[in-house]
């Protein structure tokens, strides 16, 4: 692996700044971002993210590979929460078995974003529609995870069956619903409004990669949190998410050679498989299967898979990419 | 008169103040961006930006004939989705 990519990720702002965030927990600082802003920010980066997905989708139109990715994506989502459901069932019980699976199975925005910007940072290429993949890849994930509790679960045990809150939960969640919004509102005017883009991109452009070190700033506050209760998630769930994103990675790079996608894509497809989500699906999983507990698939999450995929996987994967797939 | 102290997550709030109308509960006060340490590890607001955010205090006065129904309401839901509730004697001034 060529050691230059590791630095390039790990020297850049978005990743100092996360190590930042991180470093001012373990020297106990006081540093504090009021609750608000990182949920504007959050906000903001789906926003920017979903609105320029929209705008290339718009360009590159819907051809083949387009609707090969995404139907790929889409099996992945499924694939990957009952895979792991099956790893973790042999060491949780089905609520927390099912709830971690769930994270799993769906993905982390925000190491999307930081991979999209690792690759603008080598001028590596990628496709819009790959937003659309990251939009898709969100929710199914959710509903596996209680089908797997309904499936699995003792009768007498299992929660009462609410699929309207369930679907209203996963679908129009506020990240989904900003993401996937912007995504259209992208191609709508991308199509119809040309000069409105234009406008648009002082801030969704000029201001994003300074939203983003921002953002990260915070999250390694909130993951540095979430590290002081790896006590309580034990060995095998440590295991679970520092080993679970390189072997779906290794599997996302399986589905990218098969479908002949080029190295900026393949690089985020494997990044969608290899990422779990901290903020759709715990929320999700908090309503639909509270047996569970947070504490773990929030601190397995946040705590160690986000922070793994950042630092040390965005720049692995790409050396796996560049070792199977020719540049173009 | 009884005071009815309810701890619980603030994606619950709505359905838990629904179900206080509800039960007959004559009103609420609630606090929100409630943190501290409970069965499920810290609360904090550092997850607010997920919607998954710190835990709601809900405050509610009634009397103690107005007591049981609440409680027969509120039972099921706290424990299903977790929360605790507190019951004690209140003194108008």
């Amino acid at each position: 692996m060529d050691p230059s990519l590791v630095l390039q990720n790990l020297l850049s702002p978005p990743v100092l700044f996360f190590g930042l965030g991180l470093l001012s927990v373990l020297l106990r600082s006081d540093l504090e971002i009021p609750a608000p802003l990182p949920k504007l920010f959050s906000l903001y980066l789906l926003l920017a993210i979903g609105l320029k997905g929209g705008i290339e989708l718009q360009h590159s139109g819907l051809d083949r590979l387009v609707l090969l990715t995404i139907g790929a994506a889409l099996t992945m989502a499924v694939l990957v929460p009952i895979t792991s459901f099956l790893l973790l069932r042999t060491r949780f019980d089905t609520y927390n078995a099912a709830a971690l699976a769930a994270a799993y199975g769906s993905i982390s925005a925000v190491t999307f974003i930081t991979a999209e910007t690792f690759l603008g940072s080598l001028a590596i290429p990628f496709d819009g529609f790959m937003v659309a993949a990251l939009a898709l890849m969100e929710s199914p994930a959710i509903i596996i995870g209680l089908l797997l509790v309904r499936l699995t679960a003792p009768r007498a045990e299992g929660p009462g069956l609410q699929w309207g809150s369930l679907l209203h939960e996963a679908f129009l969640n506020s990240s989904v619903l900003v993401l996937v919004g912007s995504l259209l509102i992208g191609v709508l005017s991308a199509a119809y409004s040309p000069a409105g883009i234009t406008k648009m991109e002082p801030f969704t452009e000029q201001l994003f990669y300074g939203a983003l070190s921002f953002f990260l700033l915070d999250m390694g506050i909130v993951a540095g949190q979430r590290l002081r209760e790896l006590q309580a998630t034990g060995a095998f769930l440590i295991g679970f998410a520092l080993l679970s994103p390189p072997l779906h990675a290794i599997a996302g790079l399986g589905v990218s050679l098969l479908l002949h996608l080029p190295q900026g894509d393949a690089l985020l497809f494997m990044v969608l498989c290899a990422s779990a989500s901290y903020i759709a699906v715990p929320a999700a999983m908090r309503m639909t299967v509270p047996q569970a507990n947070p504490s773990l698939y929030i601190t397995a999450s946040l705590g160690l898979t986000f922070p793994f995929n950042i630092v040390v996987g965005i720049p692995l994967y790409m050396a796996a990419v560049q070792r199977f797939i020719p540049a173009v | 008169m009884k005071r009815l102290d309810l701890i619980i997550n603030e994606r619950e709030l709505e359905r838990i103040c629904a179900a206080l109308i509800a039960a007959g509960a004559p009103g609420y006060t609630v606090v929100r961006h409630v943190t501290g340490r409970g069965h499920g590890g810290t609360v904090s607001e550092g997850m607010d930006f997920s919607g998954f955010g710190a835990n709601a205090h809900v405050i509610v006065f009634c009397s103690s004939d107005d007591l049981a129904g609440i409680r027969t309401a509120l039972k099921p839901l706290l424990g299903y989705y977790g929360g605790v509730g507190f019951v004690s004697e209140a003194e108008a001034l």
